[in-house]
């Protein structure tokens, strides 16, 4: 019989901060900006300078903790983790081992679109300082080094082993970007590196209590790559232990391109960091007020968001998803909510709908249009009031989005009010049926979605204004 | 604790001479042996001191250092970058 096997995952998040500053030096933390300008003789690494700490990023790290239901070690310190590579100048990394700053903690997971959802545990929160950027090129013999991320503040957020599928460990991976995203402490940009991830797996026979050998995985740059490499690492390992082979615990390297993973040399596996705490830091103390205004400062996360979107607006999972994801679409959507008077799916389906593409089409953002919720309700009243149709809603959206005039106005000078006048209709009616022969013949024939094509000819005889349910009425009277 | 000197020089990239290994050998077990002397530390003792809690820094950038400033010290450079050994395997 063949052994089942259960994946174990963990997997360990590096989130940049977005703060002004460097974690260690007054330098900017900015990315993209000209090889080796901002830097400075601290985050260079040269002899007798002293680092001094970003007050910005204890309170980002603590938020986190926060956010993620953890235990913050108001009182904490910062240790060295000593290894050479030539993007470390300092050839040691200012981290922290035994005290992280949040511990402890735990996030829920939604992995379906009923909201069904997975607590995991999240096992620490550290802060520490990015290394510099190693750049390649086929056609130089050496590495070139720009240290402008040295020093760029990191978290690192640490997951307890409780993910069980490349799909939990995505949904995990989003959630945790989606939070960093509503605290706005990290830019979230994965194509710039500011969030980056290794992933831990082990595999074990379905019902063990006990871990099997894991691997860590490095070089994961992408979600989607974190979802392969856990994969590809599942098959691997359950194609070595269904043969009565033994997982050899080891670091790998995933080759996304590839779609592979390579054991690292032995050399870089040494894992012999020899930490000691950092002599040139002083004691971090956060007084207890501090860190509850930091709690204070904490806002609706987007998965209570989303749930509330889902289970107490009724809107489908896939267009809370939408608002979501958006903060200038949610704010905007919270105040609909708070106004009231319109079907707020409906106002949702504009949003993601018409609004969303207008605004790629426009290459703007919601708030730089004249479009308010107000405006946005006046428009939905007149739809649901039949005063106009959903396909003039089309019309009238794009005209208040771009101006200051009012749904209302809009109709009036468009002209745009529905046509409910049956005598109006029949006659519209009666014109398109003559001019489709054919499709009438079909309709007749059984071909029952030639309607839907006469309902529409219709509508764009009356250019959109007349009241499709009506139109669809006359015209099954008409075709008997 | 004995002294494994391979591993130690490994770690802190140190090219230790064959015939000055004896010496350096006898010369860290004497002062791990020193160290071990030491009165242990309270079992409280986690490396932290509240009373003396160190001050931050204000999240405000200061000017940076002129690139040619940063480079002066390099042994190579190319396109404003240090150069260093290959690093890609």
């Amino acid at each position: 019989m063949k052994m089942e096997f259960e994946p174990v995952i963990g997997l360990e998040v590096h989130a940049e901060l977005s703060t002004e500053t460097k974690i260690y030096c007054g330098c900017k933390n900015e990315f993209g900006g000209e090889v080796n300008s901002h830097c400075c003789e601290i985050c260079t690494g040269m002899p007798g300078t002293l680092p001094t700490l970003n007050s910005r990023v204890v309170d980002y790290a603590i938020k986190m903790g926060h956010a993620l239901h953890c235990k913050i070690n108001n009182v904490c310190k910062q240790d060295r983790k000593n290894y050479f590579y030539p993007d470390l100048p300092k050839a040691y990394q200012i981290s922290q081992a035994d005290i992280p700053l949040c511990e402890h903690g735990y996030v829920d997971v939604l992995l379906d679109e009923s909201c069904h959802s997975k607590r995991i545990g999240v096992t620490r929160i550290h802060i520490e300082e990015d290394a510099g950027k190693l750049l390649h090129d086929e056609s130089f013999l050496g590495s070139l080094i720009d240290f402008n991320r040295c020093g760029v503040p990191l978290i690192e957020i640490v997951s307890e082993p409780d993910m069980r599928s490349s799909e939990e460990a995505k949904a995990y991976l989003e959630t945790i970007k989606g939070i960093l995203g509503y605290l706005d402490i990290s830019d979230c940009k994965m194509q710039e590196g500011s969030i980056r991830c290794d992933v831990n797996v082990s595999l074990r026979p379905k019902g063990s209590e006990k871990f099997g050998n894991r691997c860590e995985m490095k070089n994961v740059n992408s979600f989607s790559g974190a979802q392969r490499a856990i994969e590809y690492e599942i098959k691997r390992q359950s194609e070595i232990l269904g043969k009565g082979g033994t997982v050899s615990q080891e670091t790998r390297r995933w080759d996304d391109a590839k779609g592979q993973s390579f054991p690292m040399r032995s050399k870089e596996n040494a894992d012999d960091y020899r930490y000691f705490p950092e002599p040139d830091l002083g004691t971090i103390v956060v007084s207890p007020e501090h860190v509850e205004e930091l709690r204070a400062q904490i806002p609706e996360l987007p998965g209570e968001k989303l749930q509330r979107y889902v289970k107490k607006c009724g809107l489908a999972y896939f267009d809370a998803n939408l608002l979501c994801e958006n903060v200038e679409k949610y704010t905007f959507f919270e105040r609909v909510i708070e106004i009231g008077g319109c079907s707020l799916q409906a106002a949702a389906n504009w949003l993601n709908g018409d609004v969303t593409r207008l605004l790629g089409e426009r290459m703007t953002t919601l708030f730089a249009t004249c479009l308010t919720p107000e405006k946005l309700i006046g428009m939905l009243r007149l739809i649901e009031g039949g005063q106009i149709s959903n396909t003039a809603g089309k019309t009238v959206i794009e005209e208040i989005m771009f101006t200051e005039k009012t749904a209302e106005e809009v109709v009036k000078e468009k002209e745009l009010m529905q046509i409910n006048d049956t005598g109006a209709l029949e006659k519209t009616v009666r014109e398109v049926i003559e001019k489709n022969g054919k499709v009438v013949a079909d309709y007749r024939g059984g071909k029952s979605n030639a309607l839907g094509f006469l309902v529409g000819q219709c509508m764009r005889a009356s250019g959109g204004k007349a009241n499709p349910a009506a139109v669809r009425e006359i015209l099954l009277k008409q075709l008997g | 604790m004995k002294i494994d000197l391979e591993k130690v020089a490994q770690l802190a990239r140190l090219k230790i001479e064959p015939e000055k290994r004896e010496m350096f050998e006898r010369q860290l077990q004497s002062i791990v042996e020193m160290v071990e002397k030491l009165p242990q530390m309270e079992e409280a003792y986690v490396g932290v001191d509240p009373a003396h809690p160190m001050q931050l820094r204000e999240d405000t950038v200061r000017p940076s250092l002129r690139r040619e400033a940063i480079l002066a010290n390099a042994p190579q450079t190319q396109a404003g970058c240090v150069v260093v050994p290959k690093t890609v395997e």
